[in-house]
C-alpha cells in the first residue's frame, strides 16, 4: 500500500466528519476502505447493542452472506472474542478454527474467507464494538496492516462518537443506539427498492447510496423518505 | 401497556413509568402513566412539545437525562425542565419505541433521584421498550399477541436479522402500506403460521412468499 493512499484515505474520512454526516453512511465507507488498504476482500463493523448481543452496522459490501456471516457472531467468532477481552483477534487459517467456532468457521470457508481478523472499537474503558476483516488468502497480516486497521477502527470509533459530542457513557449509549436503529432503516429501504425495482439487496443498496451521493443526502434522511414514499427510487 | 410500565419500574429500579403514543411530533397521546409525576412528564412534554421524550422520538435514540437538575438541561427544555424538577423527578431517562423508520412512540421512566442507569438497568430498559413497541405494534395492527407469544417472541433469536428489515419493506410494497402495518402483517403471518420471524422474512426476501393486499382483519398473508 502506498503511504500516499493512506494519508489520502485519513483526508478523506476526517472531511466526512462534518456537521450532521451519515454514521451508517461514515461506518460503510471506513469498511470499504479497510478492504482496499489492508489488502483484505471484505470488512464489516460490529457494534453492541448494549444487552449481551453485537449487531452488524456497515459492510464494505451488502452482499447478503458477508451481512449474514458478520450477523452470525452474536454468539461465536473472533468478533465476540475481541469485544470481550478488548484486544485484537487474529486467524491466518481458518481451517484451525473449527473447533474454537465450528459454525463460524465452516460458513465464512464456504463463502472463500480463508483468514479472519477482528480488531476492538474502544473508547477509554469501553468496548463499543470490532472491526471485522476478512482475507482469501491463508496468512497473517504484517505488524503495520494490522496498526494500520487498528487506526482505521479508531477513526471508526471517533466518528460514531462524534456524531454528537460524547462526554459521558449516557451519551455513548445514546449514540450507539441511535446507529443501531439508522441500520434497521436502512434494511427496511432496501427492502422498499429490491421490491419496486426487482433488484438483489446488495444493487437496492448501491442504488440508495450513489442516489443519496449525487443529492448530496444523508443516507439515512433518503432511506426515511423512500419508506415513507415521499421519494421513489 | 399498565403490565409493561409496571414490570419495567419494578426490573429497571425506577420510580415511574409512562408511555407516550407518537402519531407524528404534533398528535400525541398518553397512553399509561404509573404515577402522578409520570403523568406529569408526560403533560408537560405534551403541552410544551418539547422535553426528552420529544426528542427521543426524533433522534431515534435514548434520551438519558442523569441530572435534571444540571444547567445544560434547563438551557436544552427551558419550559420543561423546571415543571419536571417540580413535580418531583431529577432523573428522566426516554426510550424511542421504535423499529428503523417505525416510530411507535416512547418510554419514560424517571427517578426522584439523581443518577445514571447501571449498563445492567440500561440493557432491562432498552427489553421494556422493545416489549412496549411490539405490544403498540400488534396493538394497532388489531393483533393482540398474549404474553406467551412476546415471551416467545422475545427468545427468538432470528427476530434482528438484517432480512426481517428487508421483508418488512419489500411487503410495505407489495400491500401498498406503511412501514408499520407491513411489519405488523409480518408478525401476524409469522404466530399464524407458528414460524420464526427470521425464517418468513428469508421467504420473503428470497421471493418465495408474497403478501397480497386482503381486508385488513385477517391478517394474514397469502402464497
Amino acid at each position: 500500500m502506498s503511504d500516499r493512499l493512506v494519508a489520502e484515505t485519513f483526508v478523506e474520512l476526517a472531511d466526512t466528519l462534518v456537521d450532521d454526516f451519515d454514521v451508517v453512511d461514515f461506518l460503510h465507507q471506513v469498511t470499504v476502505r479497510c478492504a482496499q488498504l489492508l489488502d483484505v476482500s471484505a470488512a464489516g463493523v460490529l457494534l453492541t447493542d448494549q444487552r449481551g448481543a453485537l449487531r452488524v452496522v456497515a459492510a464494505s459490501t451488502e452482499q447478503t452472506r458477508l451481512l449474514e456471516l458478520l450477523q452470525l457472531q452474536d454468539d461465536e467468532g473472533p468478533c465476540p472474542e475481541c469485544f470481550h477481552t478488548g484486544r485484537p483477534i487474529a486467524v491466518a487459517d481458518l481451517s484451525a478454527a473449527t473447533s474454537r467456532w465450528p459454525r463460524f468457521a465452516a460458513e465464512a470457508r464456504q463463502i472463500g474467507f480463508v483468514s479472519v481478523y477482528a480488531l476492538p472499537m474502544r473508547l477509554r474503558t469501553d468496548v463499543i464494538g470490532a472491526l471485522n476483516l476478512f482475507g482469501t488468502e491463508p496468512g497473517a497480516l504484517d505488524e503495520d496492516t494490522i496498526r494500520l486497521g487498528q487506526a482505521l477502527a479508531d477513526v471508526a470509533t471517533v466518528g460514531l462518537l462524534q456524531a454528537r459530542a460524547i462526554r459521558n457513557r449516557d451519551a455513548l449509549a445514546e449514540q450507539l443506539q441511535a446507529a443501531l436503529n439508522s441500520r434497521v432503516v436502512i434494511e427496511q429501504a432496501k427492502g422498499v427498492i429490491a421490491e419496486r425495482r426487482h433488484l438483489d439487496m446488495d444493487q437496492s443498496f448501491t442504488l440508495l447510496r450513489g442516489t443519496a451521493r449525487t443529492s448530496n443526502r444523508r443516507l439515512s434522511d433518503l432511506a426515511r423518505a423512500v419508506i415513507d414514499g415521499s421519494e421513489i427510487l | 401497556m399498565a403490565h409493561v410500565c409496571e414490570a419495567a419500574v419494578a426490573g429497571v429500579g425506577v420510580d415511574g413509568a409512562g408511555v407516550t403514543v407518537m402519531v407524528s411530533t404534533t398528535v400525541r397521546d398518553t397512553v399509561h402513566a404509573t404515577d402522578p409525576v409520570a403523568g406529569d412528564l408526560e403533560e408537560w412534554q405534551l403541552t410544551f412539545g418539547q422535553g426528552p421524550c420529544v426528542d427521543a422520538f426524533n433522534d431515534g435514540g435514548p434520551v438519558l437525562v442523569v441530572d435534571l437538575g444540571s444547567p445544560d438541561y434547563s438551557a436544552r427544555w427551558p419550559a420543561f425542565t423546571p415543571a419536571a424538577l417540580d413535580s418531583g423527578a431529577q432523573a428522566v431517562f426516554a426510550l424511542p419505541l421504535q423499529v428503523g423508520a417505525i416510530r411507535l412512540g416512547v418510554l419514560d421512566l424517571y427517578r426522584a433521584r439523581p443518577g445514571p442507569l447501571s449498563p445492567h438497568e440500561l440493557a432491562d430498559a432498552l427489553a421494556f421498550a422493545d416489549a412496549a413497541g411490539m405490544l403498540l405494534l400488534d396493538g394497532a395492527a388489531g393483533t393482540q399477541p398474549d404474553t406467551a407469544d412476546l415471551a416467545w417472541q422475545r427468545d427468538d433469536p432470528t427476530a434482528h436479522q438484517a432480512q426481517v428489515h428487508q421483508a418488512t419493506g419489500m411487503i410495505l410494497v407489495q400491500l401498498g402500506v406503511s412501514a408499520e402495518a407491513a411489519f405488523a402483517r409480518l408478525r401476524a403471518y409469522t404466530y399464524s403460521s407458528d414460524r420464526r420471524l427470521g425464517d418468513v422474512a428469508r421467504d420473503v426476501v428470497e421471493r418465495r412468499l408474497r403478501f397480497e393486499p386482503d381486508p385488513p382483519s385477517g391478517g394474514k398473508g397469502e402464497q
